[in-house]
């Protein structure tokens, strides 16, 4: 049962989920779920080979790597399980837990093929989890999102392709970016990790998925990019300039985005920044810090994913114009909501300050300082939209009289876990650190940068106070934010639909002279044949047919044999 | 769903009076820790007396304050995808 690679039982689970009733059927995810884990026991090492058609399949590698990422996955697939709970119907449980499954299976590609095979599992099983939202607005978002996921697949098979021709190996291993194969993978990778212009269907999709679903995806797709660009790609420097941008956009967007699961999506991306900044610079501290990030970002973005759905769950909106007031219904979703915000604000204490240190101290050590300020000015904006926004316009900043209670209880435990797992990793780092790829010397804890990160936090939090109370804090309005995914929706269209046309006019027209030929064609052999020069020996139009491909069978016969 | 007077509108502000008033106060212990303990950072700017606490200021104003801009440029009314696409 081990050497199965880990993940698969729980596809394998998830088809049998139809028939099993409701509770049954959550204990069996959970079962599932340990039992996959159980798995990872095995080790390091390559566990489960399978030759096919001449390639060496590898479907079972672990390593120092792949080990942190799969114990996260782990944890991320149990929480959405608890999350779950109070869903009776089978359909999102079956998608939520064959996507976990089949994420924690890339982990443990060892070759491309394999890679690529789980890497488009995850694109075709996550589609479902936007699909039920059973909204028109979700259906559409679903298919673009299906398609930049396909896309991304089909554009890492070629690159695999194109690599085993050139080296005649389709190993998953660090790879040097350069020739059409590599830029190809490094491409196919790049729109998963939602890099700058790659990014539209992240924030499109995730925020049109069910209150649960947009949970699991927070997940697991980009991290599993943020893992193969680690695998793959560690050290190039190309990385640092789009993390940076990666980390800095996003948060202008979402200053002004007025759905709070839309703003988390636009964080969600700031965050990949940090951890794609990290894996460009490669060093053993870096990739520590990228892996540690994604490790903790897991956790509090589920968080603040499931508080922000607990309150779409209970008040029927997510949109910051419609919210607020409601810390006296639903405290325990909002104290679980701060706690997610201050871990992603890297205060002390929380898990985000003990993973984020080493990315900065690493990028500091690179002497990158553009990049660093880079990075520091995102700290400061993740705790715009992340840190305050999302607590201040959910709970507090306008009484809207909405009669409403509590989450239900599932929702409750699971945050109340993440919760908890935020605060334990921030104060006891050391176990989360025994685990990452490389030996940690590395005490976050030291007073200089805990009084600089407290500063640096304080007196940003010291600049709302003084926009608010001065009134000149923008207002949330209803609207909705252009983003990159504006040119496949809008630009693409309007240039797109006059191509189209003139286009369609000139096939239209290409066609109708077509039929005009053909037309005059067969006029002029039905007036031969008819004519009284043809004689008996032509029949009809058919025989004259025959004659003409007899001809042409004979021509070529003839030049063939001189040939 | 409107704003009005209500109970939980002052108990709001008032709790908003007290989170200014502890974070007022921790910006005061800020302040005098950094003129006894020393704080060092990557790059030598980042030395300087209350950095940290200047960037932070400023960084989040001028997000916000681009943030206005921008809405001038790519915020759209809410319904502005759904004329443009079909449900097909």
């Amino acid at each position: 049962m081990t050497s199965l690679p880990p993940g698969l039982l729980m596809i394998l689970a998830a088809a049998a989920l139809p028939f099993v009733p409701h509770v049954a059927r959550q204990m069996m995810m959970l079962g599932a779920i340990a039992l996959s884990a159980y798995g990872l026991m095995l080790g390091a090492g390559t566990h489960l080979v399978w030759d096919v058609l001449g390639f060496e399949l590898i479907l079972y590698r672990a390593d120092t790597l792949s080990f942190p990422f799969a114990v996260i996955f782990h944890i991320a697939a149990a929480l959405n399980v608890i999350y779950s709970w109070h869903d009776k119907h089978w359909s999102q449980h079956c998608a939520a837990l064959s996507y976990a499954g089949a994420a924690i299976a890339a982990l443990h590609a060892g070759d491309l093929i394999t890679l690529f095979i789980w890497w488009e599992a995850t694109a075709v099983t996550s589609v479902f989890l936007i699909l039920a939202a059973g909204t028109p607005t979700a259906r559409r978002a679903a298919m673009r999102y299906l398609i930049f996921q396909v896309l991304s697949g089909v554009l890492l098979l070629a690159g695999a392709a194109i690599y085993e021709a050139n080296t005649g190996s389709i190993a998953f291993v660090a790879m040097t970016l350069g020739d059409t194969a590599t830029w190809l993978i490094f491409i196919a990778f790049g729109i998963k990790a939602a890099f700058p212009l790659l990014n539209g269907w992240l924030q499109d999709a995730y925020p049109e998925a069910t209150v649960t679903g947009t949970v699991a995806l927070s997940a697991f797709t980009t991290k599993l990019a943020i893992y193969a660009l680690a695998r793959g790609f560690a050290g190039t420097e190309y990385l640092i300039l789009i993390g940076a941008a990666m980390t800095a956009l996003p948060v202008f967007f979402a200053v002004i985005e007025n759905d709070l699961r839309r703003v988390l999506a636009f964080s969600l991306n700031n965050q990949l920044g940090f951890m794609v900044v990290a894996v460009g610079i490669g060093s053993e501290l870096a990739l520590n810090g990228a892996v540690a990030h994604a490790f903790v970002h897991i956790i509090y973005k589920a968080l603040l994913f499931m508080s922000m759905g607990a309150v779409l769950h209970q008040v029927g909106t997510i949109k910051a114009s419609e919210l607020g007031g409601i810390y006296k219904n639903m405290p325990f979703t909002m104290i679980c909501c701060v706690i997610g915000a201050m871990s992603i604000s890297a205060f002390p204490l929380f898990s985000g300050f003990v993973a984020k240190s080493l990315t900065m101290t690493a990028l500091g050590d690179t002497g990158i300082m553009w990049a660093y300020f880079v990075l520091l000015f995102a700290s400061a904006g993740v705790l715009e939209h992340s840190g305050i926004k999302i607590p201040y316009f959910a709970f507090f900043a306008h009484d809207r009289g909405f009669e409403t209670t509590e989450a239900p209880l599932n929702m409750r435990v699971a945050m109340g876990i993440a919760a908890f797992l935020c605060i334990a990793i921030g104060v006891f780092p050391a176990p989360l650190y025994n685990i990452l790829p490389y030996a940690v010397d590395y005490h976050p804890y030291d007073a200089s940068h805990v009084m600089g990160q407290m500063q640096l936090l304080i007196f940003a939090m010291l600049a709302f106070v003084v926009l608010i109370r001065m009134r000149l804090y923008p207002p949330e309005v209803p609207s909705v934010v252009l983003n990159s995914d504006w040119f496949y929706r809008r630009l693409a269209p309007q240039i797109g639909r006059p191509v189209l046309r003139a286009v369609m006019l000139v096939w239209e027209s290409f066609l109708c002279q077509m039929r005009r030929f053909i037309g005059a064609f067969w006029f002029f052999t039905y007036k031969l044949v008819r004519s009284p020069a043809a004689g008996p020996t032509i029949p009809g139009p058919a025989a004259l047919v025959q004659l003409i491909l007899l001809l042409a069978v004979l021509s070529i016969g003839y030049v063939a044999a001189l040939g | 769903m409107t704003d009005k007077p209500t109970q939980n509108t002052a108990d709001m502000q008032k709790m908003g009076k007290h989170f200014t008033r502890i974070l007022l106060g921790i910006a005061v212990i800020l302040a005098i820790l950094e003129l006894f303990l020393h704080r060092h950072g990557v790059a030598p700017i980042e030395d300087s007396f209350m950095f940290p606490a200047i960037f932070g200021f400023l960084a989040f104003m001028f997000i916000v304050q681009v943030g206005k801009w921008l809405r001038l440029m790519i915020m759209r009314r809410e319904d502005y995808y759904e004329g443009g696409e079909s449900d097909d």
